[in-house]
This record gives structure tokens, C-alpha cells and sequence, in this order.
């Protein structure tokens, strides 16, 4: 009795483990060395790392040539020789990337010659 | 799938297996009596985040401890694609975002495998053990020590007196823990694999 109880156990706990691998539970992050990750070189992005005052505390990103080269949430920039940057539409949407980061306007690359967009950047 | 149910189907035998019947190999007439076996295994892990996985090979040692139970400890290594894949995020914590098939690793394991009642030339069996593994993401410098509690179990089939053919599933869970400030983190993999095994 006191072994099928225990056996009974065993297999619920078999069974848990199996169901905790088919889940693919993955990182949970806002950012990625993709874009939004802190850096202070190359090396700890996948393209490119910016930095300087617009950049507050460094920012991986990519470079891009229209809004099809960004990941999602992102939008090509007419800065650096074109890059993505998060889209926002106030300032709040720009906190998880620190304090000093804001929503601003800024050219959209590969757009219309006028067209702008909102995205977060420091204060430079 | 597949993996789950390799995986799941000897705990299922174990759960439901009579504890007084027989498993016993030796007991086979066609099979050759000894108490040692040696085995190879070749196949494929699954990890992610800073569990390895890609190509595994193992080897084991097995003594015949009684009828249906023999110790099982042996090495096996994991080699996986290099690719970067760890950051800062914004409050500067390190996070890796590894695939199912990056990284390395290298283990020690000691456990023991229960034999149960077989149709024919197959007997399935269950595996528990520890094991001590060396964890590293070179292209990250990122390496770690692990200890995973196994569990899985497979069927293996008679191919000749002293040689035997396997097919095995096996869970790795337990902690892990990492310098480049990852600190401790679960450890997690599926193994898949064939195996070769010589009775001595």
C-alpha cells in the first residue's frame, strides 16, 4: 500500500517534469542584445552598441535602412547612419530603460523625406 | 512526444509493477551470465537558457547490485553550437537566452537502473542518478557547475549473448551555479539516446 502511494507520487512528479520541459519556459526581459540591452562595447550585442549622452547607460541596437530591419516595437531612425529604437508615445513607455531616457521625435529612415516618429532616447 | 512517453512509460512500469516479480536478464538463457556491463550511448539534449544541449555521448560502467537492480555511473558530454546570447538588461542583472542546442557540458554521474518484467528480447528499465556537471558557454565566458537529479528509463533489446541495444529518454532538474554574476540558476535538459551496451 505504502509503496503504490509512494510510486503513485513518483509518476505525478515524472509527469510535472515532463509538462515544466514542454513548456519552453524562456527568459522573460524587456530588452535583448538585439536591442535594449546595457553595453558598453560591440561585444555585448549582437550589431552594435551606442553610446554617449543620447544613449544613457548604453544601448545595443541594430542597424537598419527601414522599419523592416527592426525587431517589433522598434522603428529605423534616421541617427547613426540609421538605427532601430523603441516607439513610444510618452515618456512612460520609455522608463523601463532608465530614468534618464525620453520619448522624442526624431526622422523616420526609409519613410517619406518629412515623415517622424517617437521613440526613446536620452537627453543629448 | 515521443521523448515523454521513452520518458514516462518505465516510471508508469514502476508505479505499476508487481515488487515481488522477476526482471532479471541473467535469467535469460541466451544472454551471458555477469555481473558487469559496459555502455556507450550516442544522441541529442534539449536545454536552453544556461542548460546545454546538441550532440550527447556517454559511457557507463553498470555492476549488478541484485536481481533487478544494477548501479549505472558514467560520463557523458554535451556539445552544442557557441553563439553569444547573454546581456545586461536594464538593471544591469546578466541574462542568458541560450537555444535548446548551445553550450557545453561535461558530467559525472552515479545512479542505478531498475530492470522490469519484458516481452521477448525487450526489457524495459528505470534510471535514477546524480551527477556533477561542468556547464560553459565559451562564446559568453560564461561557466558554471551543476548537480541535476536524473530520472528516465528506455527498452533495450537482445542482439546477441553478450550485446544489447537501447533506446532512453532521461530528465536532468537541479540547481546550477554560474559566475560572470548569473549566480544560481535551474538547471534543466531532456536527453535522447541510443546506446550499445557489452555484457562483460
Amino acid at each position: 500500500m505504502r509503496g503504490s502511494s509512494f510510486r503513485g507520487r513518483a509518476l505525478r512528479a515524472a509527469i510535472a517534469a515532463a509538462l515544466a520541459i514542454a513548456c519552453g519556459c524562456g527568459v522573460s526581459s524587456d530588452v535583448s542584445r538585439e536591442l535594449g540591452a546595457l553595453c558598453e562595447d560591440r561585444d555585448q550585442c549582437d550589431d552594435r552598441c551606442l553610446t554617449g549622452t543620447r544613449y544613457p547607460d548604453g544601448f545595443c541596437s541594430v542597424t537598419c535602412d527601414d522599419d523592416g530591419d527592426c525587431p517589433d516595437g522598434a522603428t529605423c531612425v534616421d541617427r547613426e547612419g540609421g538605427v532601430c529604437l523603441f516607439t513610444c508615445g510618452d515618456r512612460s513607455e520609455c522608463n523601463f530603460l532608465g530614468e534618464d531616457w525620453r520619448c522624442r521625435v526624431q526622422p523616420e529612415r526609409g519613410a517619406g523625406d518629412d515623415d517622424e516618429v517617437m521613440v526613446c532616447m536620452g537627453p543629448g | 512526444m515521443l521523448a515523454a512517453a521513452v520518458l514516462l512509460a518505465p516510471v508508469v512500469a514502476w508505479a505499476e509493477a508487481d515488487p515481488d516479480s522477476s526482471a532479471s536478464s541473467a535469467g535469460r538463457s541466451d544472454v551471458a551470465a555477469s555481473d558487469q556491463e559496459l555502455s556507450g550511448s550516442l544522441g541529442a539534449e534539449l536545454g536552453g537558457r544556461v542548460s546545454p544541449g546538441g550532440l550527447y555521448v556517454g559511457g557507463a560502467y553498470l555492476y549488478q547490485l541484485s536481481d533487478r537492480d544494477w548501479f549505472d555511473g558514467g560520463l557523458s558530454f554535451t556539445f552544442g553550437s557557441g553563439a553569444a546570447a547573454c546581456f545586461q538588461d536594464r538593471e544591469g542583472d546578466t541574462v542568458c537566452d541560450h537555444g535548446v542546442t548551445d553550450g557545453f557540458g561535461g558530467e559525472v554521474a552515479l545512479g542505478m537502473r531498475r530492470y522490469f518484467p519484458g516481452q521477448g528480447r525487450f526489457t524495459p528499465y528505470a534510471r535514477v542518478a546524480v551527477g556533477l556537471r561542468l556547464v560553459s558557454y565559451g562564446a559568453d565566458d560564461v561557466s558554471g557547475l551543476a548537480i541535476p537529479l536524473e530520472a528516465g528509463g528506455g527498452v533495450r533489446a537482445w542482439i546477441s549473448e553478450r550485446v544489447s541495444i537501447a533506446g532512453a529518454a532521461e530528465l536532468r532538474v537541479g540547481p546550477a551555479w554560474f559566475n560572470s554574476d548569473l549566480g544560481s540558476e535551474p538547471h534543466l535538459g531532456l536527453a535522447i539516446h541510443a546506446a550499445a551496451e557489452l555484457r562483460l
